[in-house]
């Protein structure tokens, strides 16, 4: 093969792949999309469904879940005449393809001269597809139906021509048919985009060159990997952690991780995990295998993201664990459980590699959806505030404060634009003091921010790792769970499932108090610089008593005063 | 007619071109920049050119010296004075990460979170006061804080673009505390919604204002002392000039002028040659700057990342840059593809060729290898007399034997492959907006640029490409044939059901009133004002908006008919009966100089082209290849490659097949046929 050719073909692919995400991104309607980029384009082997390339805009989360998503259609629409010109694949089963009902996945043939070439498919979030909550977060469903209505995998364009009765399926179950109408106008236009990129390909190279172009670009993207796992220790690397319930029954749900390194293979075992809760903390298998990728590509990010690279790797997953779970098990807390997911491949790493993998990220999206009507309007809305959180620390750096979950590139929105959209104010949106892991290298803060309502609204949360924090390594310390708080009519209330909590009915004046988890710390405390920690105590992040007994810090520690009504000099010297 | 000198501070150089008539280029100059005072560079590049200072009529100025400022944390202690509960706002941002993949690394915020003061105080997003000012702790505040070593105060509140009296309020018990401080009020910087974003670009404004006055001040008593008393004029982002005078109240203005100056450059010698949509590409030593110029305007980005959660929400000329410059570093990764960039070898050790110890090859190898560059004549370097050319050819046979390329093909691959990424960069610029790139010229320039743009040109589907007499200062040059502009925004954020046309027509009046109040107080002489309207629209719900130009007497109906037409033109249909939304309402105010050609002048030697000299250069094979002297090409010579034509700042590369001919500006438009 030509290295040249390759490495342009290669380039040329990725470009297609990424003018698909930004078109998209900006043409849809979905806030999820098109500010938080929750979507994501590729191409596909259409023979094996292996990923050829996938755009660099979309969530990570998706990096590998369209891949077997396609894999299992193949199977299907062979059993149903095959691909044709013009057809445009259309599903959202969660144990087809993965994550939540809300992420609808397209698949589209690409055809060079009568002849299937490749698959072109695309990721989308869409605002509502009906269920018992507004947005699809149920946190107390305990079947997928309860979260809204399942698209089974169907051609919602056969050659060419839109199935209008689909359509109208789908937007008379939808709290938002208008949103749902531009976001499917969004997703099946871009599938141009693609054909007329792969069109120009096909003119300057031919078939054949593109073909193998791109089975050679599998075999590289495989080299790449299995020359990092070799750098690996052989070992079985095993970690265990826990979600604090399921939203349902007040009840752990252990997981469990070993990850066996055998020279340039990997292989992760889920076995031990619980068996699939009632409650939402669920998630299908091809987002488990998805979301283990996206751990090894946030340690190793300079891997290509093709079908290569899942080559060396093998899977254990229970089926019919939380992590492999079945119809009619519901799957909404997805948002939850991928994350968490990251945060076991990095412990179970961590043990093997701890100059590379940090501590443990905050690993709870924390989903929070305020709906109802405007008051002014009358119309229908969903706030969605997913957390940010602290990162954990690690060998090179401290962790960053109001990282976006690690499956995610969600931004949060405009406190001010939400004040325009929504009948919400917030109260405060500040770095949550204290609750960054210890360490030599110090775990990021989490957030906290209060929302107040202006109206009558629906508030609903689902989160989890108030019991279970992010975890320190390296004998670094935990970071601070999640809590939350509402104030309704003026009492405090903890929902009784504390990081999960559906439909709270709230009226003007009350207030939901979210906190989200930090990053745990990296090394032992006392190895912290002390003039990092001094730092730390004069911006606030840790208090006097940390300092002392957790940094061992001597003599007089004062901390800076930063609150009102008085105005008092930073410390600037210590000891 | 007056003379005028056109000069970039960049980071590495300080580039001057001088016009004795105001019109014609009379002499161009590189010097080496003085980072330690810039002013300092300046005034050494006008001693240089042996111009007498006293008797210009106006100096017109880029500088880089608030990017560095920015990225190197170099500015001003600033304290934050913010709503409360929102003191963190500034370092949070909007929940975000250094890079898609990976999750280490933390962040520096301009201002440390020591320095962040919280006052009770609220608007909401209509700008009805909510919870009054405490004007009392503002004064202990401000008291407090005039003992420290605290140059700026930088306020900013919640909704301050809907009711800025509370920043105002505070700002005067500021000012009164301290004259000496610089107080930035977040309103008066952008009117703007998104709470991080303004807060962020008031934090920028506040970090650079009194570095930048220090050397607005500093620079205007160097030109005194060589009795110049004229004009000076500073390039601003936007690309637009603003008075030397007034750069203390517009620091944040001018980040990253010296690539907005190039591409207003590349825009008007494209202009004056008949192209009004051009492709500029930049290249230089690390990386490759691309912008797109429609209808002879240069795009302009609403916000920019000056660096990791450093945004800045002001009207900037919208430059992509890659990692790609001469110094990028060629390397084979983990899956034995050959990778060029983002890592570059730098100044030092800088390429290999360079004798100054780098090992690994670089895109400057490349071209020496191959005898693109003259080994022989090296540009910008006083330490030796010839390229190390063997040195380079070893690093080449290293890379390229795991390849199985021998040393002409590892360079000529290394090209291919950087040059294939600049093409996806500057293709992605134009798809992703629905414009056909064989619509454009391309304009490239840069020490880099002239030897690339050939492929670049024929990677991306270009037809045409323009290269400007003298590519290696145009930023300079840039700065000679600006405008003054000044811009206004506010944001609405309403339905287009619940406003009507009066109050728009009158917000669009005030924009224009104010621009022109601007424009008077620069006493600077001009030929004439315009202003343009943009209206910011979106159906309900839609994160970004599109911008559509209006007149100013449009009414709403006229908005939402444009509004539709645009979005059809971007995505292909309309949404039929959603509501149509007005995000906001901006005014650029322009102030018309007369001004100076952009390409002509010097003396007009044949047209017929002769080469100097031929020497072998590879193509896919080395090939005997005429050398030109570009000031021996006038207008009218034409001649086709392969060929290299070689000029004091910069060497450029005509591939094979491609046709050249000079225009009557000086310009050598090459043409694929």
């Amino acid at each position: 093969m030509d290295p040249v050719t390759l490495a342009v073909v290669r380039g040329g692919i990725e470009q297609i792949a990424d003018e698909m995400d930004l078109h998209l991104i900006h043409a849809a309607l979905s806030p999820i999309i098109s500010e938080t980029n929750d979507c994501a384009n590729g191409f596909f082997h259409p023979d094996t469904g292996e990923t050829i390339a996938q755009g660099g805009y979309g969530l990570p989360q998706f990096l590998a879940n369209m891949q077997f998503t396609v894999q299992r259609l193949i199977a299907i629409a062979a059993g149903q005449g095959g691909f044709r010109p013009g057809d445009i694949w259309i599903v959202n089963d969660p144990y087809i393809s993965g994550t939540h009902l809300n992420d609808i996945v397209m698949v589209s043939p690409y055809f060079v001269d009568g002849k299937l070439f490749a698959l072109f498919a695309n990721t989308g979030h869409w605002m509502d597809l009906g269920g018992s909550a507004p947005g699809g977060w149920v946190p107390r469903a305990t079947e997928i139906y309860h979260e809204g209505i399942t698209i089974p995998p169907l051609r919602l364009y056969a050659e060419g021509v839109r199935n209008d009765a689909v359509v109208a399926m789908l937007t008379a179950n939808s709290r938002m048919p208008d949103q749902l109408l531009g976001d499917m106008a969004a997703m099946t236009n871009v599938f141009a985009v693609g054909r007329r990129g792969f069109d120009m390909l096909v003119e300057r190279y031919g078939v054949t060159v593109l073909s193998d172009c791109v089975a050679e670009m599998l075999v590289r993207s495989e080299a790449e990997m299995r020359s990092y796992i070799a750098d690996i220790p052989d070992g079985r690397y095993v970690f265990d952690d826990f979600f604090d319930n399921d939203g349902v029954s007040d009840v752990r749900l252990p997981i469990r991780l070993a990850v066996t390194v055998t020279g340039d293979s990997l292989e992760f075992d889920f076995t031990g995990t619980a068996p699939a809760a009632r409650g939402p903390m669920n998630i299908a298998d091809c987002t488990t295998r998805s979301m283990c990728f996206v751990a090894l590509k946030h340690l190793f990010p300079d891997v290509p993201v093709n079908g290569g690279v899942f080559r060396p790797v093998r899977f254990v997953i229970p089926e019919g664990s939380i992590l492999a779970a079945q119809r009619p098990r519901p799957v909404g807390g997805t948002t939850d459980v991928t994350q968490r997911v990251v945060a076991m491949v990095f412990g179970a790493l961590g043990h093997a590699i701890p100059e590379i993998a940090p501590a443990a990220a905050f690993g709870t999206t924390g989903v929070v959806t305020v709906s109802g009507s405007r008051p002014d309007n009358g119309n229908y809305y969903v706030a969605v505030y997913p957390y940010p959180g602290g990162y954990g620390a690690s060998r090179q750096s401290d962790g960053l404060v109001n990282g976006t979950p690690p499956g995610s590139m969600a931004k949060f929105m405009s406190i001010e634009m939400s004040e325009h959209r929504y009948p919400v104010r917030f109260g405060y949106y500040r770095i949550r003091e204290g609750s960054g892991g210890a360490g030599a290298r110090r775990g990021g803060c989490g957030t906290e921010y209060g929302i107040e309502m202006l109206a009558d609204t629906l508030v609903s949360v689902l989160g989890d790792q108030v019991d279970s924090p992010p975890f320190g390594a390296m004998g670094g310390g935990a970071a601070a769970g999640n809590a939350i708080r509402f104030t309704l009519r003026g009492q405090d209330w903890v929902p009784p499932m504390r990081s999960k909590a559906e439909k709270v009915a709230c009226q003007a004046g009350d207030m939901v108090h979210l906190a989200s988890p930090g990053g745990g710390g990296f090394g032992l405390p006392a190895e912290r610089e002390p003039g990092a920690v001094i730092a730390d105590l004069n911006a606030g992040i840790i208090d006097a008593a940390t300092a002392r007994d957790t940094y061992g810090v001597k003599g007089e520690v004062d901390r800076l005063v930063l609150d009102r009504p008085v105005y008092k000099r930073p410390r600037q010297e210590l000891v | 007619m007056s003379s005028v000198v056109g000069i970039d501070v960049g980071g590495t150089f300080t580039d001057l071109v001088y016009s004795a008539d105001g019109a014609a280029v009379t002499g161009v100059l590189k010097v080496p920049s003085t980072p330690q005072d810039p002013s300092l560079g300046l005034i050494d590049a006008l001693g240089a050119a042996g111009i007498d200072v006293a008797s210009l009529d106006m100096i017109l100025h880029g500088t880089t010296i608030a990017t560095n400022a920015v990225i190197e944390r170099r500015g001003a202690h600033c304290a934050l004075v913010t709503t409360e509960g929102f003191r963190d706002v500034l370092e949070l941002g909007r929940r975000d990460r250094h890079s898609m993949y990976g999750l280490t690394g933390t962040q520096a915020p301009l201002i440390p979170r020591e320095r962040r003061w919280e006052v009770a105080g609220r608007m909401d997003h209509q700008g009805r006061e909510l919870v009054s000012l405490d004007e009392a702790y503002l004064e202990r505040l401000a008291a407090g804080l005039a003992g420290e070593a605290v140059e700026a105060i930088v306020i900013a509140f919640l909704h301050s673009y809907a009711n800025p009296a509370h920043e105002q309020r505070a700002k005067a018990i500021f000012e009164r505390a301290n004259p000496e401080w610089e107080v930035v009020a977040s309103s008066d910087v952008v009117r703007e919604y998104y709470e991080f974003e303004r807060t962020s670009t008031a934090a920028v404004q506040g970090y650079l204002q009194p570095l930048v006055s220090r050397y607005a001040t500093s620079l205007k008593g160097r030109l005194a002392d060589l009795g110049f008393g004229r004009e000076t004029l500073v390039m601003q982002s936007n690309g637009g000039l603003i008075p030397l005078a007034r750069l203390g109240n517009h620091a944040a203005n001018i980040v990253r002028s010296g690539p907005a100056a190039g591409v207003m450059a590349a825009a008007r010698i494209a202009g004056e040659a008949g192209f009004d949509h051009v492709i500029t590409g930049d290249m230089g030593g690390t990386s490759y700057d691309v912008a797109v110029v429609v209808k002879g305007e240069p795009r302009i980005a609403e916000t920019t990342e000056l660096d990791f959660r450093v945004p800045l929400r002001l009207p900037m000329i919208d430059v992509h840059t890659i990692g790609a410059g001469g110094g990028s570093i060629a390397y084979v990764d983990r899956g034995g593809m050959l990778q060029v960039g983002p890592r570059s070898a730098g100044a030092f050790p800088g390429p290999v060729c360079f004798g100054r110890g780098g090992t690994e090859p670089t895109v400057t190898d490349a071209n020496a290898v191959l005898g693109r560059i003259n080994a022989d004549a090296p540009i910008g370097l006083k330490h030796l007399d010839r390229l190390a050319v063997e040195e380079a050819r070893a690093a080449m046979a290293a890379l390229g034997r795991p390849l199985g390329l021998d040393v002409e093909e590892t360079a000529q691959a290394i090209l291919t492959i950087v040059n294939a990424r600049m093409a996806r960069r500057t293709r992605l610029l134009t798809v992703e907006r629905g414009l056909d790139p064989r619509d454009f010229v391309l304009v490239v320039f840069g020490g880099a640029g002239p030897l690339h743009g050939s492929s670049i040109m024929r990677e991306v589907g270009i037809r045409t490409m323009l290269l400007p007499p003298h590519p290696g200062v145009l930023c300079a040059l840039g700065c000679m044939v600006a405008d003054l502009r000044y811009d206004m925004s506010r944001t609405i954020e309403r339905p287009l059901g619940e406003l009507d046309d009066a109050a728009v027509g009158e917000m669009l009046r005030q924009q224009r009133e104010d621009g022109e109040e601007r424009l008077a107080a620069s006493g600077t002489r001009l030929e004439a004002v315009s202003h343009q309207h943009i209206a910011e629209m979106s159906y309900a719900g839609q994160i970004h908006p599109l911008r559509v130009a209006i007149d100013g007497s449009a009414t709403l109906g006229d908005m939402e008919r444009l509004f539709e037409q645009a979005y059809a033109l971007e995505y292909g249909n309309t949404l039929g009966p959603i509501a149509k939304v007005l995000v906001s309402l901006k005014t650029t105010s322009h102030g018309l100089r007369r001004r100076a050609g952009a390409g002509t002048g010097g003396p007009r030697p044949a047209a017929q082209a002769v080469p100097v000299a031929h020497r072998e250069v590879y193509f896919a094979g080395w090939v005997r290849t005429p050398i030109y002297r570009r000031e021996t090409l006038g207008p009218g010579a034409t001649f086709t490659g392969p060929a290299i034509i070689e000029q004091a700042d910069t060497t450029t590369v005509l591939e094979p097949g491609l046709h050249a001919r000079v225009d009557d500006h000086g310009n050598i438009l090459v043409e694929a046929q």
